[in-house]
């Protein structure tokens, strides 16, 4: 079994006084500053290089796991999704043009948010990240700001590109919202190179 | 082409309410999830409830979530939590064992084409540990807490928990050296 190499032991006895806790943080901590009765010590190299080693195979080992589970089959997925609660992301309430004076209509942040990211869909290789409306949007007078992250696809001009999507935003929210928006600040925070087909 | 945006976007998507941004993340981190879950609670466990509570979960606590590109490390704190709630619920008590271990042998520098049987052997040497020793390793070196984070999730005080991680480290190595 043991084809000639050095037994790896791994008490303080055969690590010149030292233990697996202290050589894992000397590991830890980069094996700086160096310590030379550590590295000096057969027996520490030893374990170091095992300890090391052992460190190294972690993510080959996770690969393998993750490699090895299954694809989650659309029933599992959609019972996760029919068992999320729907208004967890819903924000504040808008309040909306009311067609007499005994209604009180209004549409929530969150589907706001839908509204905007929908305008992605009019610019091939746009994609809309997070959306934030600053100001009081409750108070149907206040003037608000729409902040938007934004991923755009390569080789179009950004400044254009933006622009667009600017003024796409800002019609889309005066036909469906009564907001008093003041700015749309974009802020482009990736440069996409879509595969062929992709879309 | 949503499926394919990196996890910033994805992520920002799903804390603004996207369901399908958030079907996304589902899709692309339950593989993780579940083999670190099964890591956690042992073979033959039942992870698909864990990873579904945790999914559930992170859906209603996707606002606390600051830094959207960190959604990946964040869900596995999240499923790593879920399980080890199922780790409790099953046995109160943790029981701390003690191994011994024969004599190891060292060995020779390291040739990649013998990392996958490494492998191999580190997922058996892991298999069989005690759970707490077992749960610690996972908790630290797949789930990427901090001892004292490991501690927390375990109800134990950091000083066992690093007891638990050297003696799991031990016996890994010694278990990979005698299977060489």
């Amino acid at each position: 079994m043991n084809d000639g190499r050095l037994p790896i032991g791994l008490d303080p006895g055969d690590l010149d006084g030292h233990t697996i806790e202290e050589l894992t943080d000397y590991l830890d901590a980069g094996r700086t500053p160096t310590d030379l009765s550590i590295e000096e010590s057969p027996g520490c190299v030893l374990a170091l290089d095992a300890l090391e080693r052992l460190r190294a195979l972690t993510p080959e080992l996770i690969a393998r796991d993750e490699a090895a589970e299954p694809e989650p089959d659309a029933g599992w997925i959609q019972s996760i999704l029919s068992g999320i609660a729907m208004d967890a992301r819903s924000g504040r309430r808008i309040p909306l043009a009311a067609p007499d004076e005994w209604s009180d209509l209004a549409i929530t942040e969150g589907a706001v948010r839908g509204l905007i990211r929908a305008a992605e869909n009019v610019f091939p290789g746009i994609l809309i990240g997070r959306c934030r409306l600053h100001g009081d949007v409750t108070d149907q007078d206040a003037v608000i700001g729409v902040e938007v992250e934004v991923s755009v696809p390569f080789g179009e001009p950004i400044a254009q590109l933006a622009e667009r999507l600017r003024e796409e935003i800002a019609q889309r929210l005066s036909a469906h919202t009564r907001l008093a928006v003041e700015a749309i600040d974009i802020t482009v925070h990736d440069i996409t190179h879509w595969a062929e087909g992709a879309r | 082409m949503l499926s394919a945006a990196d996890d910033r976007m994805v992520a920002g998507r799903a804390i603004d309410g996207d369901i399908a941004a958030f079907e996304v993340l589902v899709r692309r981190y339950t593989p993780m999830m579940c083999a670190y879950a099964r890591r956690v609670l042992g073979a033959g466990a039942d992870v698909d409830d864990v990873v579904q509570e945790a999914f559930v979960t992170a859906w209603q606590r996707l606002s606390e979530l600051e830094d959207p590109a960190a959604v990946k490390s964040w869900l596995m704190r999240v499923v790593g939590r879920k399980a080890m709630d199922r780790v409790r619920s099953r046995r109160p008590v943790i029981d701390i064992d003690e191994i011994d271990h024969p004599a190891p042998s060292h060995r020779g520098p390291v040739d990649a084409v013998e990392t996958r049987a490494e492998v191999e052997a580190l997922s058996a040497a892991l298999a069989e540990l005690p759970e707490p020793q077992r749960q610690s390793w996972v908790l630290r070196e797949i789930g990427g807490l901090s001892y004292e984070e490991v501690a927390s999730e375990m109800g134990i005080a950091a000083t066992t928990v690093r007891g638990l991680l050297a003696r799991a480290r031990k016996h890994i190595i010694v278990r990979m050296e005698e299977w060489r």
